[in-house]
């Protein structure tokens, strides 16, 4: 970590700053400049938290050297991370194609969905059992009744299930049925529910927070990882922007941005990203080209009647279509899809 | 257009709004609802003086029903727009491939990079010769000599040129020496100088601004067609967020998003959109994914030592490779790079 000192700080002020550092246990190392003192300060940075050292009287700028998250980072593990959720792998070069309805609304609903998904190639079925809707009026989903109802379709076509736990008390009901958590974005920072999702050794897919940055991303993924489960699945799905005539913004930079930092697969929901499925295809397609692991598409047969996020969803046929088509550029990129 | 009138409004505000609506030549049709009035109102969208309707005592909010924009609508153009530079094809399948240095520098140096750039596929060469640069004691350009510079070294090369106007003033002499005019983020709504390019019979790229939504860059394009220019290119360069490790946010999805609502071309800035030439190379071959009209990339060959701009730039190497996994993906999705 590296410190800059006040132009105005006093010679008193300066000696304190040297004194502090010794107290919180790290060894100082001072340069004058011509215009400027900075101070090295020489230890474990992880250990030392910048508020610390900030609040330090005559310090004006405080510089991390290290990364503050660790084994997420790609120095702790060079290779790509593969996830398997049931027998589907995620990660070096193996794609997700997560796709299937927001919420589950019914047996049959979710069983006409699946089988289309199914036939069109995506390879792990979602459906929301809770639901955090912005609203306290809308439909909060199906709870444990749509847990079951999704364990069940998803072993009738074969496929592996991915659900929202929401809250920690849920976590143990969510891996008795899923294969997979899915931490919403609302979530990514509930470090309680982070660090009971860790303890389990179910996969986990962590989504991007609304107005988290891609080292906030990275760190709660250092949660889950710390609790000694090793099996995180990124997803960029948005953040909110000025722009009004999408959903939220997709920062598609995060693919390559994480994937330089990290060894953890990150995959990308247009879905939420966009809200618009005029608009879904083609981000689709963008993801696979970027590098992503996989895509997470909400699909509807009959989005008019959704009982949550219809707007959003594409066709069983939009979606048969715009698989046909990633299909020719996974082949492009080099990448498999199981 | 809609007017929704406040749950308050009284008879007599009624009644006012519908006196004033028929003033600036709307049909009115009032809808009395339990909770609410609302007052349809005929007529065109666009008429002179509709900006001052929620302005009138009693209404809350106005719904456009139209596009705010008309030339620059797919509903007035279905066809995919072509944009010709010189002899290369922007649109309707055609992706320009546009690189170079941020600045003009000097002829040697953009000669060997037009060289690199040129061998490695790109069809159209970038170059700046005015500046907007964030600080006022950073390098502005070489003005003038620059401009000539540009041309004389595509011409050598066999390349099209674009280059930025920044002033009014200066689109006369851009004009002379430039294959396409390129309007900056920062002067997106710069209105006199796009009513100033829509004038002119050479090509615009127009970036969009770092706060613009995609509507206020269609109505950007708006004002330069409307001055008669219709070779207009758009180009999405990302936008401000709160993300601290990129330079903007690239809105990728302002590809589909504009050419669902417009016949215009639009390309993708991965440079100026990132910053970092680690996410550059991706982010291209996402925006050939996306159906992006080409990209827009920034090539030194030597970054360290470039005048504006150097730690975005890729290497002319980099910048090969690249090329190499953006043709086989234009091929594998049935898209032209004329050369």
């Amino acid at each position: 970590m590296i410190l800059v000192i006040k132009p105005d700080a006093s010679p008193e002020q300066i000696d304190h700053v040297i004194q502090r550092i010794e107290e919180l246990g790290f060894r100082p190392h001072v340069s004058r400049g011509t215009e400027r003192t900075i101070i090295g300060v020489i230890g474990d940075e992880r250990k030392a938290e910048v508020e610390k050292f900030a609040a330090i009287p005559g310090v004006e700028q405080v510089h991390n050297i290290l990364k503050p998250f660790k084994l997420a980072s790609r120095e702790f593990q060079k290779s790509d991370s593969v996830v398997k959720v049931g027998k589907v792998r995620i990660g070096g070069g193996h794609l997700a194609m997560i796709a299937g309805p927001c919420a589950v609304e019914s047996r049959e609903g979710l069983d006409r969905i699946a089988a289309h998904v199914k036939k069109a190639g995506a390879n792990i079925l979602r459906g929301g059992a809770f639901k955090p809707r912005t609203s306290p009026y809308a439909f909060q989903g199906m709870g444990e009744e749509g847990l079951k109802i999704l364990r069940e379709v998803g072993d009738k076509h074969g496929m592996p299930v991915v659900t929202e736990v929401m809250d920690p008390r849920q976590v143990a009901l969510v891996e008795q049925w899923a294969d997979m958590f899915q931490v919403g974005a609302r979530n990514m920072q509930n470090f309680d529910l982070l660090r009971e999702v860790g303890q389990t050794r179910k996969p986990v897919l962590l989504k991007r927070g609304m107005s988290a940055t891609v080292k906030d991303l990275l760190m709660s993924a250092e949660y889950v990882l710390a609790g000694g489960n090793p099996d995180v699945v990124l997803c960029e799905r948005g953040v909110r922007s000025f722009e009004d005539s999408t959903r939220n913004m997709l920062d598609m930079s995060a693919v390559p941005n994480v994937k330089g930092q990290s060894h953890l697969p990150i995959i990308v929901d247009p879905s939420h990203a966009t809200g618009r499925p005029d608009l879904i295809p083609s981000m689709a397609k963008a993801a696979v080209a970027a590098g992503a692991d996989g895509v997470h598409v909400e699909v509807h047969d009959c989005p008019e009647k959704a009982l949550s996020d219809g707007p959003q969803a594409l066709l069983p046929d939009q979606f048969a279509r715009l698989m046909q088509e990633v299909r020719k550029l996974v082949s492009a990129v080099g990448a498999k899809v199981d | 257009m809609i007017l929704v009138l406040r749950t308050d409004a009284t008879q007599p505000q009624i009644e006012h709004v519908i006196e004033r609506v028929q003033e600036l030549g709307f049909e009115p049709r009032l809808i009395t609802g339990a909770f609410r009035t609302i007052v349809a109102l005929i007529g065109d969208d666009n008429a002179p003086g509709v900006e001052k309707l929620d302005a009138i005592p009693g209404v809350e909010n106005v719904h456009r029903i139209l596009k705010p924009f008309k030339l620059a609508s797919r509903e007035f153009h279905r066809p995919d727009t072509v944009v010709e530079v010189g002899k290369v094809k922007i649109g309707g399948g055609h992706l320009a491939m546009i690189a170079g240095p941020c600045a003009v520098e000097s002829r040697e140096g953009l000669d060997r990079i037009a060289g690199h750039v040129k061998k490695a596929g790109a069809n159209i060469l970038r170059g700046g010769a005015f500046k907007p640069r964030t600080s006022p004691y950073a390098f502005q350009g070489m003005g003038e000599e620059g401009l000539k510079i540009l041309r004389d070294v595509g011409d050598k090369h066999g390349m099209p040129v674009v280059t930025e106007v920044m002033d009014t003033r200066q689109v006369a002499l851009v004009s002379k020496w430039a294959d396409m005019f390129q309007i900056g983020a920062r002067n997106m709504q710069n209105f006199d100088l796009l009513k100033e390019v829509g004038q002119a019979r050479k090509p615009v790229l127009l970036k969009r601004g770092m706060s613009a939504t995609v509507k206020d860059l269609l109505m950007s394009a708006e004002y330069v067609l409307a001055e008669g220019n219709s070779s207009v290119v758009l180009c999405e360069r990302g936008v401000r967020g709160f993300e601290d490790s990129t330079r903007n946010v690239l809105d990728l999805s302002a590809v589909p998003n504009v050419k669902g609502q417009s016949h215009l071309p639009i390309i993708v800035d991965p440079s100026h959109a990132t910053g970092r030439p680690d996410l550059i190379p991706s982010m291209a071959m996402a925006a050939v994914a996306a159906k992006s009209d080409g990209v827009h990339i920034e090539v030194h060959d030597c970054p360290e030592k470039a005048l504006s701009d150097g730690p975005q730039a890729l290497l002319p190497d980099q910048y090969a490779t690249l090329m190499g996994e953006l043709r086989k993906l234009a091929e594998v999705l049935g898209r032209m790079i004329d050369r």
